[in-house]
């Protein structure tokens, strides 16, 4: 009974993820963060229709044949339901792996899929996609577990309606319409999630913060419109240089921010002078000008800097990139907590 | 012409009969497994794959309360117990072939049991002389 109890503690913190998720990348990563407390699998998946996407949270050890395997499945039982294509080839598949089973039961590298559950991801008569539990070993699901994944089938299910009938404004709401990036009010929203896995679970967390030196000359000197095709520029050399699992979002005016979970000092200080160089590098066409531009950047860091809270955390990557532009721009600088 | 079976009663009644307390029995286990909004769109989907070839599988009305058989009842009566059987068992292989695509044994696991004795029963009713 008390297992019962603990287990539906579970899929109830589960629910509340997926209900406070903005998109499905962030469903997927809530809920497989949690799934392991509820049952044992080697990957889970979430194929959504109207993206022609399908997410796969995934074991690390997973081998790529047994990826391979449960895509190709979730697609054959996608069309045994009616829906279209067998072809793996139109969906895109977006894998994002972890650590879920101890050191000493990492996958046999010709792991195959041995059990699995897929549920329809239904509103109504419309299907909109589907979700799979996987295992490489054989009989690994039970009827509770099916009772279990299928509550959790239909939270997502109505979540991602929600999502789709709520596009447009969803975009609205989290993206900023210059950039593409997002806004600082899903940045706001994203530390929550992110400062609560890493200060609950332990994991690092990194912040870098941004801001183009000299950019007030640039719009002074060119105008707004070439200086918003920089803001364009760099947000772009921002999103290529960072990793599928971290989030870029502009801050306010020149100022961007950059969330890395599960960064230490060092890979933070390797992609934020990656950043660096990358602008320094590079050179920007202002109408018949071109001109070369920096940025400075401040990292702070999670345990590292011991902050308590996400703002502790976003206070100090702005001392540091204060420090940065004190110290002549142009350079990464991490917080210090002894400042003078 | 359908056959009359021990105590006055139509064949085609009690295949409807028997099909309506196993489709009962179906939908009271899987709903509690995968819940009632997913097995209304499976059973919807069988329906209307099988209802191809056995159109009187169409007058199933299955919403999230289970499934009624009343309008079959209504219309169908009159059919060969025999073709009402092959209808139905149609529809339950396809349904368990559903189930299996979805879950592997899962399913079937808690409905095999159930659901074989109940189609030979059926098997059995029609082939009475």
């Amino acid at each position: 009974m008390r297992l019962i109890f603990k287990n539906l503690n579970i899929l109830r913190s589960i629910i509340n993820t997926i209900n406070t998720s903005f998109e499905i990348k962030e469903i997927v990563e809530s809920a497989g963060n949690n799934l392991p407390n509820l049952f044992e699998f080697s990957s889970f998946g979430v194929l959504w229709k109207a993206e022609s996407s399908l997410y796969l949270f995934q074991e690390e050890s997973c081998p790529p044949s047994f990826t391979q395997e449960v895509a190709g499945n979730m697609a054959r039982v996608f069309s045994v339901l009616g829906e279209e294509p067998d072809d793996l080839s139109r969906i895109t598949l977006q894998v994002e792996k972890r650590k879920l089973r101890p050191s000493h039961m990492v996958m046999d590298p010709k792991a195959t899929l041995k059990s699995y559950l897929v549920l329809p991801l239904a509103v109504g008569e419309e299907i909109i996609g589907s979700i799979s539990l996987n295992s490489d070993q054989p009989n690994a699901f039970d009827a509770q577990d099916l009772q279990f994944f299928s509550v959790i089938g239909y939270q997502m299910a109505a979540t991602l309606k929600h999502f789709q009938r709520f596009s447009t404004v969803k975009t609205m709401a989290i993206y900023d319409p210059l950039t593409t990036l997002y806004n600082r009010r899903y940045f706001e929203e994203r530390m929550i999630v992110e400062a609560q896995k890493s200060f609950y679970g332990g994991s690092f967390l990194s912040l870098v913060m941004v801001d183009i030196d000299h950019f007030k000359k640039v719009n002074d000197t060119f105008g707004h419109t070439e200086g918003d095709k920089v803001l364009q520029e760099i947000a772009s050399l921002l999103k290529a240089s960072v990793r599928k699992k971290d989030t870029v979002a502009r801050y306010g005016g020149e100022e961007f921010i950059l969330i890395l979970p599960e960064a230490g000092l060092e890979e933070a200080g390797m992609i934020a002078e990656r950043i660096r160089r990358l602008v320094e590098n590079t050179l920007f066409e202002l109408g018949q000008a071109r001109i070369h531009l920096t940025v400075s950047l401040g990292i702070s860091n999670f345990p590292g800097h011991h902050a308590r809270s996400k703002e502790d955390l976003v206070k100090m990557a702005d001392q540091a990139l204060y420090d940065a532009k004190r110290g002549g721009r142009n350079r990464v600088c991490v917080f210090h907590s002894i400042q003078g | 012409m359908t056959k009359e079976a021990k105590g006055g009663k139509w064949t085609s009644d009690l295949v409807l009969d028997l099909y309506s307390n196993l489709l009962a029995e179906v939908w009271e286990i899987v709903s509690a497994l995968i819940g009632e909004a997913i097995l209304e769109l499976l059973f919807n989907l069988s329906i209307k794959k099988m209802g191809e070839k056995y159109p009187f599988l169409n007058s199933l009305v299955v919403s999230e309360e289970g499934i009624s058989l009343v309008g079959t009842r209504e219309k169908y009566r009159n059919l060969p117990p025999v073709d009402l059987h092959r209808g139905f068992q149609s529809l339950i292989n396809h349904l368990l072939n559903l189930f299996s695509a979805l879950t592997e044994g899962v399913i079937g696991r808690e409905v095999f049991p159930k659901v074989f004795p109940r189609v030979r029963e059926a098997e059995r009713l029609v082939s009475q002389k």
